[in-house]
């Protein structure tokens, strides 16, 4: 089928099934997750001047849910937040907003808040000005402008500040004051463009708090962009990772940090330890060691090449052969060095990996040189581990040590989302 | 030259220099007109500025400089809206032929527009026929003054609309505004400053056009003769007085433009 009829034909498809826009959130309140969703892409395209920076995303955000796009600079997390505005159009795909297709509609008409990254406040207009500006221009009465004002003043608490201009508040005031804007026409989702950018770290942490509460208070569904992954874990519901404008996963904070699907999404939500390794019989090989793995390796034939993902906090280490309860040996090591970082202590710990036989003209696979007299084998790994635990157990550099592994992921031998036969969809839901 | 301590004989000498240079260039021929136009007292001051030819003058170069302003003004923001939102094929030399007249001799301007409107020119050909004479009327002052003077407001007007952040408008989108009320309240309001200084700087230039007005208004006393126009007639007829009395209005009208330009620069600046 043509995009073109595609798109024609979801939309009819909506126009029977969709039940009207109030009655359809009404529907959604009670149903939690699953029904209509609040706003949803399908297989939204992109490109700019022959490059593409999106390819066939879809997703779904449900009723009072908050996803964040998390990705690097150039993911085209922006794109899909401003196609899904109507501040931008998509090559291919349409947006759903309440089970309605708004693909067609212009930004006005869209009733969708959006959050900019620098706040895109009215500089002529005080706050109270500023909130009521979607009011005034829908031309609604003076008395119910009035009222949702000063609701919304008290909401995003600033009864204080009501006729100060923008330039005289706070990057954390000037927030509430976008936010409260939107919210003064009832919008169907909040879209949040880098919401913290522009703050310093300690404002950030403190802001992310605050628009959690407030999210969890109004209950509009949200979308957020960051680059940022520890504002990712702690703002989303789900989280959905972005690469080249491809998604690479999406599930909850929980699934994309414990079971990243990708090497990408491992190594781009906290640090990752990676191994290249081979699928046994109920185990994963890695040079001369091998790692019982009974349930993660049922999905790979036997040799297949593969990927071992684990957290450095997921490494438990110890000076006997016994390790922690619920621990799976991995390797022997021995360490290499020892930092102190405040709440926790990092350690590089070099594993005793040796290659197989080496073929001729191929590199090694586990040869690392560093500079020292000594030619050393093996792979350097990062353990971290909490006070405790170090205070427990205190190693010193040279050290050998058995390590083990508390959880890990076994990803078939490829890098990125675009490399996979298959296409991701939602693992989340 | 030696530095004595605490006390540096540069400093004095060159602020003496330069106000020296100063004096004779831009102070004193200014005191001149303010010092003649006094010295035969107030009275014939104020008879030769009540003279009816010499407030026709004046009240000519005043709505004639109003029209072409007001037009400056709104086409001013029509065409920067256009040049700044729109990338379309030849953009750049359209931007440059507004730009233009300010570097054509002002003589030459109104040289081009006869050619253009005048009974013989290409176009004023076409409607003499139908009694239409737009050359030697106010409309030609207009015409020519906003030909000299729009790429004053233009370049005001114009960086304005390109610095301004995108966003405000897309904000005011989302939030369901018309274009037409995103530019009423969002995009109006921070051309405030703008708009004023290209105003101000059209209409303080439009009064004192000189070169392009004598050839296209024809120069006729009471009819077509501007202000600067006056001064230069009753200067060459010898009446020094009658002249000095509209230079010394036009002189202080000039400083209050250049007043309000200069003191409220931190109010017109402010997005």
């Amino acid at each position: 089928m043509q995009p073109e009829q595609a798109r024609k034909s979801e939309r009819e498809v909506d126009a029977t099934t969709a039940p009207p826009n109030g009655a359809a959130r009404e529907s959604m309140h009670n149903s939690a997750r699953g029904g209509v969703a609040a706003a949803s892409v399908r297989s939204l395209s992109k490109s700019f001047k022959g490059t593409m920076v999106l390819e066939d995303i879809n997703f779904d955000v449900g009723e009072g849910e908050s996803l964040v796009l998390l990705g690097a600079s150039g993911s085209g997390k922006t794109t899909i937040l401003r196609i899904i505005a109507g501040l931008e159009e998509p090559d291919t795909g349409s947006v759903h907003l309440h089970g309605r297709d708004v693909s067609e509609l212009p930004a006005r008409e869209r009733g969708v808040g959006v959050i900019f990254q620098s706040y895109a406040l009215f500089p002529r207009m005080t706050v109270e000005q500023n909130i009521c500006y979607g009011l005034r221009i829908r031309k609604r009465p003076k008395r119910e402008i009035k009222e949702t004002v000063e609701r919304l003043l008290a909401l995003v608490k600033l009864e204080d500040h009501r006729r100060k201009f923008p330039s005289q508040l706070s990057g954390g005031q000037q927030q509430r004051v976008a936010i409260a804007r939107t919210l003064a026409y009832n919008p169907q989702v909040l879209l949040f463009d880098e919401p913290f950018g522009a703050l310093d770290a300690q404002t950030r942490v403190r802001l992310r708090r605050e628009i959690r509460t407030l999210l969890r208070q109004i209950k509009v569904p949200a979308v957020f962009i960051t680059h940022d992954q520890e504002e990712a874990l702690e703002l989303g519901d789900r989280i959905a990772v972005l690469n080249a404008g491809r998604l690479e996963q999406i599930g909850t904070p929980d699934e994309v940090y414990n079971r990243p699907e990708t090497e990408y999404v491992a190594t781009f939500l906290g640090a990752a330890n990676l191994l290249l390794g081979v699928a046994g019989a109920g185990a994963i090989e890695i040079g001369t060691a091998a790692i019982p793995a009974v349930e993660e390796t049922a999905r790979f034939r036997e040799g297949q090449a593969v990927k071992l993902v684990f957290r450095p906090e997921d490494v438990r280490l110890s000076e006997t052969n016994s390790l922690a309860e619920g621990a799976r040996r991995l390797a022997g090591g021995i360490i290499e060095e020892m930092d102190f970082v405040g709440a926790y202590e990092r350690l590089t710990v070099r594993l005793d990996l040796i290659a197989r036989a080496h073929a001729e003209g191929k590199p090694h696979l586990y040869n690392v040189t560093i500079n020292t007299s000594d030619r050393l084998t093996g792979v350097p790994i990062l353990v971290t581990r909490p006070k405790p635990d170090a205070g427990a157990a205190r190693f010193k550099v040279g050290d050998r040590v058995t390590v083990g592994l508390m959880s890990f992921r076994v990803l078939p031998n490829f890098p990125l989302a675009s490399e996979r036969g298959g296409k991701l969809y939602d693992t989340g839901r | 030259m030696r530095h004595v301590r605490g006390f540096d004989v540069v400093r004095p000498l060159s602020i003496a220099t330069m106000v020296a240079i100063m004096l004779p260039l831009v102070l004193l021929p200014l005191a001149s007109i303010f010092i003649f136009g006094t010295s035969q007292g107030l009275g014939s001051f104020w008879a030769a500025l009540t003279a009816p030819e010499a407030l026709f003058a004046l009240q000519l170069s005043l709505v004639t400089s109003f029209w072409a302003t007001v037009f400056n003004v709104v086409f001013g923001l029509f065409a920067s809206y256009v040049l700044s939102r729109y990338n379309f094929w030849g953009r750049n030399a359209i931007i440059v032929t507004i730009s233009l007249p300010t570097a054509i001799p002002t003589a030459v301007a109104g040289f081009a527009l006869l050619l253009l409107w005048g009974p013989y020119g290409t176009l004023g050909r076409l409607l003499a026929p139908h009694g239409v004479q737009l050359m030697f009327t106010a409309t030609a002052i207009i015409l020519a003054n906003i030909f000299v003077t729009f790429p004053l407001a233009f370049g005001v007007i114009k960086p304005v609309f390109d610095t301004m952040s995108r966003s405000l408008e897309e904000a005011s989108a989302t939030i369901g505004a018309t274009r037409w009320q995103t530019f009423w309240h969002v995009t109006l309001p921070s051309l405030r400053g703008a708009i004023v200084t290209g105003a101000l700087l059209t209409f303080a230039r439009a009064v004192g056009e000189f070169g392009s007005t004598i050839l296209v208004s024809g120069n006729l006393a009471g009819r077509t003769q501007t202000a600067p126009l006056y001064i230069f007639a009753k200067f060459n007829e010898g009446q020094v007085e009658a002249a000095n009395a509209v230079a010394i209005v036009l002189a202080l009208f000039s400083f209050v433009i250049f007043s309000i330009l200069f003191f409220a620069r931190d109010w017109l600046d402010t997005e």
